[in-house]
């Protein structure tokens, strides 16, 4: 009995030891595991550039993709799409935009890389809910005109902001007027 | 005479044995066609220490006897020093006293304190023949007295209507102004305001499951409106509708953890549900033109919803068994977000005249239409859980607030929450 108490005591002694010993790191790797800990650890990598150098292929790389945006914002800035306005409560396209339409679709079919959004909005007149499925009702509407001058449809998406996103913030009925209305962007 | 006693006799016992099968005496019948605002007395609570919190008290049990549409509370001016003097107990109220003011009902109140601790202790006196209706004991922390004030005004009106108040209830909306919107959720009386949502982004329609588990609501987050459910008990997205096109217009099934919505793509809408348990999605009703903003009778048998079937935006109900549609509404040119009550005695609705948006009620078979507002655009309207209140949007000169007021229009009162446009409220079961 008193061996094995002996015994005990020594064992305990010796893990502690042990214990305190498995914590001992060299300062350098403590630093890491603090970092580890507190989620910022960065781990060290043998091909890091010093600061300001680029490698070659990159600044390539970079130059082709400065030159096709240049390219694309010529490209998108001469496009001219014009709001198409509606009624109240109404998702049926007007005459007098067939024209600016079939602009829009010719000058779609020309620029086949462009993708764009309609977006269809509401006057604030008129419940939230069923503003949101008239203004998807409107965006669609233009959607499926330009589909049918021969546009492809996967190029257009069409979103619905209902009220939430008027062009005028006025209440009267100039506001409204403008406030109904599909316009497009690019995606 | 002899029988005009044994007669009498009969009647005393009648209505004594009548009296004892119901639960509680109801004073009013709030659903009869008309009816006559109780007068209650609520003098100040009495205050071991008094201090400042026991007029806010006092002062809050005023407001929410108020709020309720049901009841007139005697203004301070009337209880002169002698009245407000007097004991809480029976034996110390001079009935006749509060009689002789046209105080019908009495409600007084002591407050105590002690180590963070707060009992509000309560009684509610018939002063007619001095019965006692209501002797309750409320306790919370003092920081949450409010708390005990509306249990005490919900516990009043179970008493005096036979349902309670909605002082305790929390409600949900969005709100914030251009481009940023959030879902909120709060107390009714605008305290724990809590923002649901933070994307930087328009997010709409929010409603909670009856069992008060799941939240849904259509966000622009991710570029374009798509439809999220949330579990509010462990935090977590449980799941998002993300096909092309317009997913809006939630409303939860009464006993149910199933979402009704809108899908609006192409030429078509369909109405989905959602069982949030399941996980599983199923197509109800899906048609050429707009269908939207879904909502269910209690039992769940029939489904109002908005259509342009017929050139403009109408209210429709569909016989979920039969499969049979029926028109609802056929004056005017724009009848539009539906809402069915939970008791199923009321369709609530928004009917357009001339320039306004008003909020309107009828049967669920679509008679007996009735306007409750008067001007503006007036919009979301939803039924309190009770049936008995419809909380609803106005926007008058721009500025968009949340309201409520009772199932007939009367006691209209403005809510107050956040400082952005408040849109969409609803009641949270």
């Amino acid at each position: 009995m008193k061996y094995l108490a002996v015994f005990l005591g020594m064992l305990m002694l010796v893990s502690m030891g042990c214990a305190q010993k498995a914590v001992q790191m060299p300062p350098a790797d403590q630093q890491q595991l603090q970092s580890i800990q507190q989620g910022k650890y960065d781990p060290p990598s043998d091909n890091k550039l010093k600061d300001g150098e680029v490698l070659e292929e990159e600044l390539a790389r970079r130059d082709r993709d400065r030159m096709r945006d240049l390219s694309l914002k010529d490209q998108k800035s001469a496009a001219q799409f014009k709001d198409v306005l509606f009624d109240f409560d109404s998702y049926a396209i007007k005459d007098v935009y067939f024209q600016q339409l079939n602009e829009t679709g010719n000058w779609l079919k020309q620029n086949k890389n462009i993708l764009i959004i309609v977006e269809g909005h509401c006057d604030e007149k008129g419940t939230v809910e069923y503003n949101l499925a008239l203004g998807q009702k409107r965006a669609e509407a233009v959607k499926a005109y330009l589909t049918k001058s021969g546009v492809d449809a996967g190029r257009i998406k069409a979103i619905s902001y209902g009220k939430e996103l008027p062009v005028d913030p006025e209440h009267t009925e100039d506001a409204w007027a403008k406030n109904r209305r599909a316009n497009i962007k690019f995606d | 005479m002899k029988r005009a006693k044994l007669i009498g006799m009969i009647l005393y016992m009648c209505l004594f044995f009548s009296a004892s099968l119901a639960d509680a005496r109801v004073y009013l019948d709030v659903f009869g066609k008309s009816y006559k605002k109780i007068t209650i007395g609520v003098p100040p609570f009495k205050m071991e220490k008094p201090n400042g919190s026991r007029m806010d008290m006092t002062e809050l049990l005023h407001k929410d006897l108020d709020f309720s549409g049901f009841i007139i509370v005697a203004p301070p001016s009337l209880i002169d020093k002698e009245l407000t003097d007097e004991g809480i107990e029976k034996q110390e109220i001079k009935f006749n006293n509060w009689r002789s003011i046209g105080i019908e009902l009495l409600c007084k109140a002591k407050v105590l304190e002690k180590d963070g601790e707060l009992t509000l202790e309560a009684f509610l006196y018939d002063t007619f023949d001095g019965s006692l209706m209501l002797a309750k004991r409320y306790r919370t922390k003092t920081g949450e007295w409010r708390k005990a004030v509306h249990r005490l005004a919900d516990d009043i009106l179970l008493n005096i209507t036979g349902e309670k108040g909605i002082n305790g209830s929390k409600v949900v909306f969005a709100s914030g102004g251009g481009s940023r919107k959030d879902i909120y959720m709060a107390d009714i009386d605008g305290q724990n305001v809590k923002r649901l949502t933070n994307y930087r982004s328009i997010c709409l329609s929010p409603s909670v499951s009856s069992n008060g588990k799941y939240l849904s609501y259509t966000s622009y987050k991710e570029g374009r409106p798509n439809l999220y459910v949330f579990d509010l008990e462990s935090n977590r997205e449980i799941f998002v509708d993300r096909e092309e096109g317009m997913k809006i217009g939630t409303s939860w099934m009464a006993n149910k953890a199933t979402l009704a919505y809108s899908h609006t793509s192409g030429r078509y809408s369909t109405i989905y549900t959602f069982d949030a348990d399941r996980k599983e999605k199923k197509s109800l009703l899906r048609n050429e033109g707009i269908y939207t903003s879904p909502s269910f009778s209690p039992d769940g048998t029939k489904m109002v919803f908005v259509s342009d079937m017929y050139g403009t935006p109408q209210v429709f109900i569909k016989d979920l068994v039969s499969g049979d549609t029926k028109r609802l509404t056929y004056s005017g040119s724009y009848n539009s977000s539906p809402n069915f009550s939970p008791k199923g005695d009321l369709i609530v609705f928004v009917a357009k005249f001339e320039g306004s948006f008003e909020i309107c009620t009828m049967n669920p078979d679509g008679s007996n239409q009735r306007v409750l507002t008067s001007g503006g655009i007036n919009d979301s309207p939803h039924i309190s859980p009770c049936g008995r209140y419809i909380i609803y949007s106005s926007n008058k000169g721009g500025k968009s607030s949340i309201n409520i007021m009772l199932f007939n229009g009367e006691n209209k009162r403005v809510l107050r929450f956040t400082d952005g446009n408040e849109t969409q409220p609803r009641f949270v079961p």
